[in-house]
């Protein structure tokens, strides 16, 4: 009874996270008048899914989160393929690294995010150097990566509140018996 | 239990990590496969669009509507000296309807003296802006208007004023418009009076800077900017904006077309371009067929027939 209600709240946060996307995604391309040199907001979606897997690795399969951001680049008319291979190579990353966050505490955490966001920036920009396509300037990039970096800790604190989504304490194990 | 500390993660890991690897290299696989061959699958994408963008009107419209009923009441609080303002812009506007009805007369009667006949193929559907680009860092509207409508790439599009951008990327229900201010954006205008030719090319500012402009001491801020048509793309005459100096010197354009409030957009229906097959025809004799060489003088009759 334990086992399978505990396997099933994972199905219902993967069903959650998928919805939260989609909402924000939705929410994006509501024709509100945007402006042209406004400065960008933070990329939500990114600090969700970074948070996400630091807090729970288990709950966001790899294959999920790369279906999501392939979406996300389709709709939002992104170079396909680029950045949901940066997401995927930044959230294996920190699932490899989740036991390590889960002892040193959110500062080092928040570090470590902040690190990562500001390398998959620089990836990012490289990978459009390289491939000779235009981009937006570097401090007008950089101003949304900031933005997403000041946002981590409401998006973990939002998580933790509403989702009840923390690390899982030590010894703690998933359904079938493994240690998270 | 406790002796038995191989955990089933122990076996799963290498292969794991080779999956993680291959799905990777499949996401890179597309992005390169996007920069070669970039036509196929922004026709893969346009479609992907179209079918899912429609299926979220229902929820698309209420929402923004919602919103900007919400910004509507903020302005509530300004409204008497809105009031007042439109009353002064009222009085001013009178003057130019009358002015206007004049020159509309006058433009008739010219037309008349002239016979000119308006082109019937300059006409246009409407349509309404379904969704925005969603980034930043990209300035494009969808429109609910396709090729079903009988949009197709590369046609103006207007609002009530000025150009706002140009159709790229059509779905059989939806439009992609690609805004004057996204940086991949090029438009070949005139600038008015002094017909200097320039482009103008988007740089996800506001106000888009005038490029390759022959002689820049001839554009000065405040003239007209309108479409030149070069190149084909566009017809020629639709208004942009006006010149402006910008802060960095270089002369940039403050668009006519309202971009806080793109609701309806006109889609311009334009020629078909006469399309061109192979590049020598045009200039040189086709190879196939011998080159006629007049080498006798023709028959003189009809040059001293008014004698």
């Amino acid at each position: 009874m334990m086992l399978t209600s505990m396997r099933n709240s994972t199905w219902i946060y993967r069903a959650a996270f998928v919805a939260i996307a989609l909402a924000l995604l939705f929410f994006k391309m509501l024709p509100l008048g945007s402006i042209a040199g406004d400065w960008p907001g933070p990329d939500l979606m990114l600090c969700l899914m970074l948070a996400w897997v630091t807090q729970r690795p288990d709950h966001l399969p790899t294959g999920l989160i790369a279906l999501v951001v392939l979406t996300e680049d389709m709709i939002l008319m992104r170079p396909p393929g680029l950045w949901s291979a940066l997401v995927v190579l930044a959230t294996e990353f920190l699932r490899a690294r989740s036991a390590l966050t889960r002892e040193l505490g959110f500062a080092a955490e928040w570090l470590l995010i902040s690190g990562v966001m500001i390398a998959m920036l620089l990836a990012y920009r490289l990978v459009f150097v390289v491939a000779f396509m235009t981009q937006p300037g570097f401090g007008f990039a950089f101003a949304q990566t900031v933005g997403s970096i000041l946002m981590y800790p409401v998006i973990v604190w939002l998580l933790r509140v509403v989702f009840h989504l923390r690390k899982p304490s030590t010894g703690e194990v998933d359904a079938m018996g493994r240690r998270l | 239990m406790a002796k038995n500390r191989i955990s089933p993660d122990e076996y799963t890991r290498p292969l794991r990590r080779i999956l993680v690897g291959m799905l990777v290299l499949a996401l890179v696989a597309i992005f390169l496969i996007w920069r070669i061959d970039s036509p196929r699958v922004e026709r893969f994408r346009t479609a992907l669009v179209d079918t899912m963008v429609p299926s979220f009107e229902w929820a698309l419209v209420p929402v923004t509507k919602t919103v900007d009923m919400f910004e509507s009441f903020q302005s509530y609080a300004s409204l008497y000296d809105q009031n007042q303002e439109l009353r002064r812009e009222l009085q001013q506007m009178k003057a130019w309807k009358e002015a206007a009805l004049q020159l509309e007369q006058k433009n008739a009667r010219l037309m008349d003296l002239n016979q000119v006949r308006l082109d019937p193929k300059l006409t246009h559907v409407t349509g309404v802006v379904l969704a925005d680009s969603g980034s930043p860092f990209r300035q494009s509207v969808l429109l609910n208007v396709g090729a079903r409508d009988g949009v197709r790439d590369g046609w103006a599009t207007m609002d009530g004023i000025g150009l706002v951008g140009r159709i790229s990327g059509v779905g059989d229900r939806t439009a992609r418009v690609i805004l004057l201010t996204d940086s991949n954006s090029r438009i070949p205008v005139t600038a008015q009076p002094s017909g200097q030719r320039g482009l103008l090319s988007g740089d996800n500012t506001a106000r888009p800077p005038l490029e390759f402009v022959e002689k820049p001491d001839l554009v000065r801020p405040g003239d007209q900017v309108v479409t030149s048509g070069d190149g084909g793309v566009f017809p020629a005459g639709l208004l942009v904006g006006t010149v402006v100096q910008g802060n960095d010197r270089r002369l940039r354009v403050a668009l006519s077309a309202d971009y806080e409030r793109l609701e309806f957009l006109r889609v311009l229906r334009s020629h078909a371009m006469e399309p061109i097959t192979d590049a020598g025809s045009l200039v040189a004799v086709p190879a196939d067929t011998p080159p006629s060489v007049q080498t006798e003088a023709p028959v003189a009759a009809p040059v001293t027939a008014g004698q």
